[in-house]
């Protein structure tokens, strides 16, 4: 074997080892992180159970969470059953040669599936960045040691309000998306289809249950749960100036949004499993 | 008193201070110097704690701070009031706000009260008239004053100032000197100074240590200090960019 070789043998096992450090390393600070993101929901639960909850602070969040999200969440869901409206009647048109059971799938899509998805994708974007840019923010500017040094927990000061908030509005905003999403549905059906809107509602209420309400009602405070922990989490974790905020906003909203569709799965699968669908 | 025995702190494998032995009386002004990353702040941030050192105990008025509960670390923390480098005052409130945040978590003070008190707090450090303003809308000199007022507000025993005077012009930086004697002879409270600046060591100091690579190197008066033979002191104090201390190397690595 040349000296050649043996330099290049020696090389790429340098890189092995260099890689099997790397991938431990980053296994190890992912399991670090995910204990650090329990135990800070565990501090938040506890302070819930506890009573103690801001109450002022808890009600503007929910300002900014609930009114102030709702116009876009409007957009979003009335649009959503104007398209679904729009496919479902294109399809069942050219299958049966008349726009058929448009008010049940609008309704059962609506309610089962995009109205819990589609707000979890709004609030993960808008709240859940703006709570992870907040505290992130406050983090590198040394606010939230400011705030331990006057006897506050930030915890309990910042995420408690922010959890409680988000906890109550997502459920609500879904059955706002919901509703919303189903008159956008009618005004296509009533107008593109010429379907009467009595035939829409019976359509959109004849098969559906209360466990279909439940279902994507209880979706959306899991969903709420986990955009507010992340959000939280990811916030008192950052480090590294404006650039670190950046880095953990980005990363908070795209790690909601993952967790929110494999929940979603996951959480559909063992509802309807319970029977609730 | 403040005294801390064999603290050591170090992150991952950098040791940022080193058995660091340190008494602070009641009533004294202490000056802490050295050059960036010698670990000033995170001495501070162990005093007040904020972080945890890895060896070592800290004693405020008798209670060892890095290994009593909870409750305690709290009641001592009462005790502390902590100026933050950047002023930290918290974006989403007014100064008055700020000011108040401590007297309301911290004491029992009715509404009246604290509202005068912070009128007070703020005249001392020579604000006016900024109460309804947010941080963002003031200079950076008056942030400095604010966060000074919002740590004086509840009347700690001990003022741990982090670089107070760092990025203000000289008429500025002698006006939080004087502001910060005059804490000491108003509210009779025991003041740590971290702080680059000699000439506002001098002004404030009843003592100066200055650390170096994570450790004590001098321990005495701002006059033994002006006539040290130390010559790594030596440089540090008269500014020079020629002497023993390494000006390429700011965070050293220490195994």
């Amino acid at each position: 074997m040349t000296n050649e070789n043996i330099e290049k043998i020696a090389k790429a096992r340098r890189l092995a080892r260099k890689t099997a450090k790397f991938s431990f390393g980053s296994f190890y600070s992912f399991l670090d992180g995910l204990g650090l993101a329990a135990q800070r929901t565990g501090e938040t639960f506890f302070w819930i159970l506890k009573g103690q909850i801001p109450i002022k602070s808890t009600i503007s969040q929910m300002v900014e969470m609930g009114w102030r999200t709702f116009p876009i969440i409007f957009l979003t869901s009335f649009f959503t059953g104007m398209v679904l409206a729009l496919q479902v009647g294109t399809s069942t048109a050219n299958l049966f040669n008349e726009p058929v059971y448009v008010g049940t799938i609008v309704g059962f899509s609506l309610v089962l599936e995009l109205g819990p998805v589609l707000t979890a994708v709004v609030v993960a974007g808008r709240i859940g960045a703006a709570i992870t840019a907040e505290i992130g923010t406050m983090k590198v500017t040394e606010q939230l040691d400011a705030l331990y040094t006057l006897g506050t927990n930030p915890i309990k000061y910042l995420a408690v309000p922010r959890f409680v908030a988000c906890i109550l509005m997502l459920p609500l905003l879904t059955a706002m998306a919901n509703i919303i999403g189903i008159y956008g549905g009618l005004i296509i059906t009533t107008n593109t289809w010429d379907v009467s809107s009595a035939i829409y509602w019976s359509d959109v209420l004849d098969f559906m249950e209360v466990g279909t309400f439940l279902h994507g009602f209880i979706k959306s405070f899991f969903f709420a749960g986990i955009i507010v922990s992340v959000a939280c989490h990811k916030g008192f974790s950052t480090a590294g100036g404006a650039e670190g905020v950046g880095k953990a906003t980005t990363s908070s909203v795209m790690t909601s949004l993952v967790l929110v569709m494999v929940s979603d799965y996951f959480l559909s699968a063992l509802l309807m499993a319970l029977g609730i669908d | 008193m403040i005294k801390v025995q064999g603290l050591s702190k170090s992150f991952g494998k950098k040791c940022v201070l080193r058995n660091i032995n340190l008494e602070v009386k009641d009533g004294e002004t202490l000056v802490i110097i050295g050059s960036s990353g010698t670990g000033k702040s995170i001495m501070l941030k162990n005093i007040v704690g904020l972080i945890r050192p890895t060896s070592g105990s800290i004693f405020v008025d008798g209670t060892d701070i890095t290994k009593c509960s909870k409750t305690e670390l709290h009641e001592a923390q009462k005790k502390m009031g902590y100026v933050f480098q950047e002023a930290a005052l918290f974006d989403s409130l007014t100064i008055e706000e700020n000011v108040a945040f401590g007297l309301k978590t911290l004491t029992n003070l009715g509404e009246n009260e604290i509202k005068k008190r912070v009128i007070d707090c703020l005249n001392m450090v020579g604000l006016k008239n900024v109460e309804h303003l947010k941080p963002s809308e003031l200079s950076g000199g008056m942030k400095k004053r604010a966060g000074l007022a919002r740590a004086i507000a509840y009347e700690p025993k001990y003022v741990l100032y982090d670089e107070p005077t760092t990025g203000l012009d000289p008429i500025m930086t002698d006006v939080i000197s004087d502001l910060i004697i005059a804490m000491r002879q108003h509210l009779k409270n025991t003041s740590i100074v971290v702080t680059h600046d000699m000439k506002s060591a001098y002004k404030i100091a009843d003592r100066i240590i200055m650390l170096y690579l994570g450790e004590v190197i001098f321990n005495g008066t701002p006059e033994e200090i002006r006539n040290t033979d130390n010559a790594i002191v030596k440089q540090f104090v008269e500014g020079s960019s020629r002497g023993p201390i390494e000006t390429d190397r700011t965070f050293r690595e220490m195994e």
